[in-house]
This record gives structure tokens, sequence and C-alpha cells, in this order.
């Protein structure tokens, strides 16, 4: 027998997988394809204080291996999501992450604390990183000071974990990491999506209206490995992989790289069972591998 | 909805860029209704990334047929398919066309659109009278014509745009009169886009309830991922998979 629990520090997952915010809608809906108690934790859809209809169409492009995604972060809006969490409690005991998200500081810390008053919700991740919502893909995760503030001001008034989930459209990841951590993020998540650029040759203008999308999927799985890497060997704090994931061995290669736990996303949309199969595949490598639990290969990437 | 491996019976070349793709489900035949689709898993490995949606043609449980055209990688991946290949597929997905008796039902079907028509044909005949508009770009893309021949519809009207088939001209060209001649009540509708705009002004003012099966790009086809925005008139989006594909035609921004 293997052990897949995951320890984050502030919480002891059951395994390391956590199906990631935008790719795993409210999690009700995947109930018809598995039983949730079987996640280490899911984090739900972006969410903002009011309602949004998300971007223009086309929202979505398919590369080699990849998608590009410009959704725009459309939603529900942080009072509905409510009652969508006290129903998505009554169907699982699995943790529930809200990604929270906000057009300046003070929607960040008003969506934040109605998440954390919820007695329903385990962590709170800061989607400071969604390439999406403004032109030129521009976010605070971009800016170390920006994220600095940020950060505290969520920690200083809440109670709940916090995740603070980085952008990789930066110069230094690092120094942005080090800023959460400073600033009171009990774990960072990396990465979100890459900006890409998706060109119609017909018309000679780009696919989609903001220009650059959010790249996901396989493509993108060597690139991240490499900043969770060059993270997790600066920071104290625990990290959690993102970034291409579709099967256990990825997933074991991220913990090598130093994560304790990752999200899958892309993989999700494509295979709504993936969970079930990479679990699966997990234990089944550990046991080849004769790893008997993560704890022991975290980090242990040989150089 | 499930995702299910299926195995290809047949997947026959009916006409230049057009397939017919016989699948043995488990539960997806007994389960679909006109105007449900399913993902089509094209490939095993990551290119394509993501499956492709294709409306079901016919159910014969456990059979499903797909009726579809070659466009581009995925569907050109597909039709390279042969007996006994195996492939995963998601569904029944999203909504289908509401149940009606007793009517005088006028199904509009644009090219690969007569997909869904055709499923609700079958369907729709028992209690209702069913009229049938079948146009496209030219003889090349109006396929299947024998096996509309043997429906039960009480007139079928063919239109190509070179005038190499039926009558020359577009499908939604005689539409108003046809409606007002047959007395129709209820219209389902499946094409382009260009066909729902056109269509869209030439019913307006009828008394007659409009329901049409919009395509759009999915990324997942079961409602998590928000691509498949279509605008509403009444402002906002709808998404195609989960709450279509059938709409009220004039709940749609054209
Ligand atoms: C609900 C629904 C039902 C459908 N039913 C059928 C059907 O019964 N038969 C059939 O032949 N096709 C159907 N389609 C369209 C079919 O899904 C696309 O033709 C297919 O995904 C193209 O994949 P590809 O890899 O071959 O082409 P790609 O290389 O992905 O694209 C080639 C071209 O097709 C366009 N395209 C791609 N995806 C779609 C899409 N989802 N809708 C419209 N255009 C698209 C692209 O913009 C591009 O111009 C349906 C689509 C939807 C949403
Ligand atoms: C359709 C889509 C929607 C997404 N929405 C969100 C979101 O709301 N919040 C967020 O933090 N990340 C969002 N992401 C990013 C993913 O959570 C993840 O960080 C990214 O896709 C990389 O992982 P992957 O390669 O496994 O998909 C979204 C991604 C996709 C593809
Ligand atoms: S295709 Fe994902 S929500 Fe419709």
């Amino acid at each position: 027998m293997v052990d897949l629990s995951a320890d984050l520090g502030f919480i002891k997952l059951k395994n390391p997988v956590i199906p990631a915010s935008g790719t795993f809608g409210y999690g009700e809906e995947f109930q018809t394809f598995f039983d949730l108690d079987i996640l280490g934790a899911f984090v739900l859809k972006g969410i903002y204080k009011n309602p949004r209809p998300g971007n223009i169409p086309p929202r979505l492009h398919e590369t080699a291996a990849g998608l590009l995604n410009s959704i725009g972060l459309a939603g529900p809006g942080a009072e509905e999501l409510v009652n969508i969490i006290k129903r998505v409690a009554g169907i699982t005991h699995t943790p529930v992450v809200v990604n929270v998200c906000g057009e300046d500081d003070e929607e960040y810390l008003e969506v934040a604390q109605i998440f954390d008053a919820l007695d329903e919700v385990a962590m709170l991740e800061l989607n400071i990183s969604c390439p999406n919502v403004r032109a030129g893909g521009k976010c605070p995760a971009q800016d170390g000071q920006h994220t600095y503030r940020l950060v505290k001001l969520i920690k200083q008034n809440t109670v709940k974990p916090l995740i603070v989930k980085l952008s990789p459209n930066v110069k230094d990841i690092v120094s942005i990491a080090l800023s959460a951590e400073e600033a009171g993020a009990d774990a960072l998540s990396l990465v979100n999506a890459y900006l890409g650029l998706a060109v119609n040759l017909k018309s000679r203008a780009p696919v989609f209206r903001n220009v650059f999308a959010g790249l996901s999927g396989p493509a993108i799985k060597p690139l991240a490995l490499k900043l969770v890497y060059e993270v997790a060997r600066q920071v104290a704090v625990p990290v959690i992989g993102i970034g291409g994931i579709t099967c256990g061995g990825d997933v074991l290669e991220f913990i090598l790289a130093g994560a304790s736990a990752v999200q899958t996303g892309t993989v999700n949309m494509v295979e709504p069972a993936a969970s079930v199969r990479i679990l699966h595949e997990i234990e089944t490598q550990m046991q080849e591998l004769q790893i008997k639990n993560l704890e022991e290969i975290r980090g242990e990437l040989k150089i | 909805m499930k995702e299910e491996k299926c195995r290809v019976v047949e997947n026959i070349n009916i006409n230049e860029k057009y397939y017919l793709m016989k699948l043995k489900t488990t539960t997806i035949a007994k389960d679909c209704r006109p105007g449900n689709f399913v993902m089509v898993a094209v490939s095993t490995t990551f290119d394509p990334l993501l499956k492709r949606p294709f409306g079901i043609f016919k159910s014969e449980p456990p059979y499903i047929y797909l009726y579809y055209e070659v466009v581009g990688k995925g569907s050109e991946l597909m039709s390279r398919l042969k007996e006994n290949d195996n492939l995963a597929v998601l569904g029944p997905l999203g909504n289908s066309f509401p149940v009606f008796r007793s009517e005088n039902i006028l199904l509009i079907a644009g090219g690969r659109g007569i997909v869904p028509i055709y499923f609700a044909a079958e369907n729709y005949a028992a209690g209702n009278t069913l009229f049938l508009i079948y146009g496209a770009k030219s003889a090349g893309d109006l396929n299947l014509l024998d096996r509309i021949d043997s429906l039960p519809l009480k007139k079928t009207y063919l239109y190509s745009e070179n005038g190499s088939t039926g009558k020359k001209g577009l499908v939604t060209g005689d539409v108003r009169e046809i409606i007002i001649d047959n007395h129709i009540n209820i219209t389902f509708s499946c094409g382009p886009d260009a066909m729902f705009k056109s269509l869209n002004q030439e019913l307006a003012g009828l008394a007659v309830e409009n329901y049409a099966s919009l395509e759009a790009l999915m990324g997942c086809g079961f409602g998590i991922c928000y691509s498949c925005a279509v605008k509403t008139r009444l402002g906002g989006y709808k998404k195609v998979c989960s709450d279509g594909p059938v709409f009220k035609l004039e709940d749609i921004e054209w």
C-alpha cells in the first residue's frame, strides 16, 4: 500500500490531485462522472463580486497539444456562488477552494471576506494572475509590490488559509513568489495560463479581441515544471504545481520538482473523469517505482 | 451523460467530404433525443487535444449515426477510422427539440444541418405533419436524399445555391410562403449562422414557434468552460452546449 496523502501544513489532503479553477466548473457538474470525495480538494471557477458576462467570442482556439482561452472570467457573482457552495457541500466532504478575483484591491478583499466567512469553504486561492481580463494580459502578479500589498491586505482581514496563484508571464517569478510569501501567503500555486497569440491568416488579425490569450494544456508542462522547480527551491511555503498535467507520471514529476500537490486543468475539459484515471496511475506508478509516500520524493530531483 | 468507449461499425464516404459513421454505444443511443449531440475523441494523442462536437443523426439502440463533413484536422482523422476501431465518446449532451403532438412542423436544414433535423423527422412523424426544406451550396453537399425520401414527410423542398439539384436559391428563399401555404405553426431549423440570420428576418411577424439548433466552438461540451457562448437578444450569453444547442430562434442575437 502506498500513501497518497499530500501535506500542505495547514491541511492534510487525501491525495495531491486538485482540479484547477475554471476547468472544473463548480464541482457539481462532475458528479455524474465520479464521486467528488476521491479528490484531494477542488478549486471553483474564479469569482468576482458581481455577475460577469465574459469576453466577446471567440473564446477558444486550439493549438498543438494546447489550448488558448479568452473566457474573461464569466460568472454568476459572489452572492450566487455562496448558494452554489452550500449545495456542493451537501454532495461531498472534499475541501472546496474558492478562486478569488477582483478588478481592484477593494474588490479582492470584499470577495475574499465573503468566502472567508463561509464554513463550507476550506481555503481561498487568490487569483492575481488571470491573463484574460485586462488588455495585454496585465495582472497584479506581474508586480512584486502590488502582489505584496494585496496579499498582505487579504491576510490581515481573513482567517482561512490563503493560496496565491502566480502568473508565468513575468520576468522573475521567484521574486514575486518571495513577495507573496513575505506578505503571508500560506501556499503558492503556479502557474496560471501563459500568454500566447493566435493569428487569423485570412483576416490578418489576431483571433482574439484581447489580442493575447491564455495557453494551457500539455504544451506548457515543461515550462511550468521549470517554474515550479525554481520557486519551490526558494520558498518555505508549500507549492502547488499546475500546468499541462494529464497523467499520474506528470503528477510525480511535479512532486519531484518540489510541489506538495498539483492542480489539473485542461485535462478535465477533455476527459471529465481524468481525475479517476490520474489517481489510479499515481498509485500504480508509486508501487512500480517503490515510492511509499510523496514526501519521500518531494523536491528530490537529482541535479 | 457519460464517456463511453464506442466501436466503429461503419464509416462510409457518402459523397466528397461527407461521411456517415455508425457507432455501437452502451447507453448513448437509448438515452438520446433529437437535438442532442456527442463529443468525439478523434485522437488518442494530444493533437487535436479537444473532443469534437457532432449532432446525432439517428439512433437505433445500441447504435448511433453521425453524419459529418471533413473540414479540418479532427474530422479528417475521423474519416480515416475503420470498422472495429474504438473511440471515446461523451454523450448524449445538450437539450433537445421540445415535444409536440398534432402540429404542422416545418423542418429546415442547411447543409450538414440535416443532422438533428433528420433525427427529429424520424421521431416527430407520429402525431404531427412534417414538411422539410433542405438546401446546400451544390448537389455534392445535398446528401442522403434516398434516406430522406423514405421519411414520412408531407412535402419536401430541395434547394441548391448553384441550381445543380432542386430549386436554385437559398433555403430561406420561399420559407414565408411555405409556412403560410401549409399552415405551419412550428419550425425546427439547423444550419450555418448565415441561414439563421436570414431565417430570423423571414420569419419575423409570423405566428410560428421557431426552434433553432446552433453550432459554436466548444471546449468541453458539458457546460464548464464557457467557451461556447452565444449572445442573446436580452443581453448576456448562453452556453450552446448546456443551455442549448436548441434555442428559440428569436432569443438569439443574429
Ligand atoms: C452542437 C454541434 C453539433 C455539430 N454537429 C455536426 C454534425 O452533425 N456534422 C458535422 O459535420 N459537423 C457538426 N458540427 C461541427 C463540427 O463540430 C466541426 O466541423 C468540427 O469540430 C471541426 O473539427 P476539425 O478538427 O475537423 O476542424 P478544425 O480544424 O477544428 O476547424 C476547421 C474549420 O471548422 C470550424 N469549426 C471548428 N469547430 C467548429 C464547431 N464546433 N462549429 C462550427 N464550426 C467549427 C473552424 O472555425 C474552422 O474554420 C457540430 C458542432 C456543434 C457545436
Ligand atoms: C477554460 C479555462 C478557464 C480558466 N479559468 C480560470 C479561473 O477562473 N481562475 C484561475 O485562477 N485560473 C483559470 N484557468 C487557469 C487554470 O486553472 C490553470 O492554471 C491553467 O489552465 C494551467 O493548467 P493546465 O495546463 O493543466 O490547464 C483557466 C483555464 C482554462 C483552460
Ligand atoms: S463547451 Fe464548455 S461550456 Fe460549452
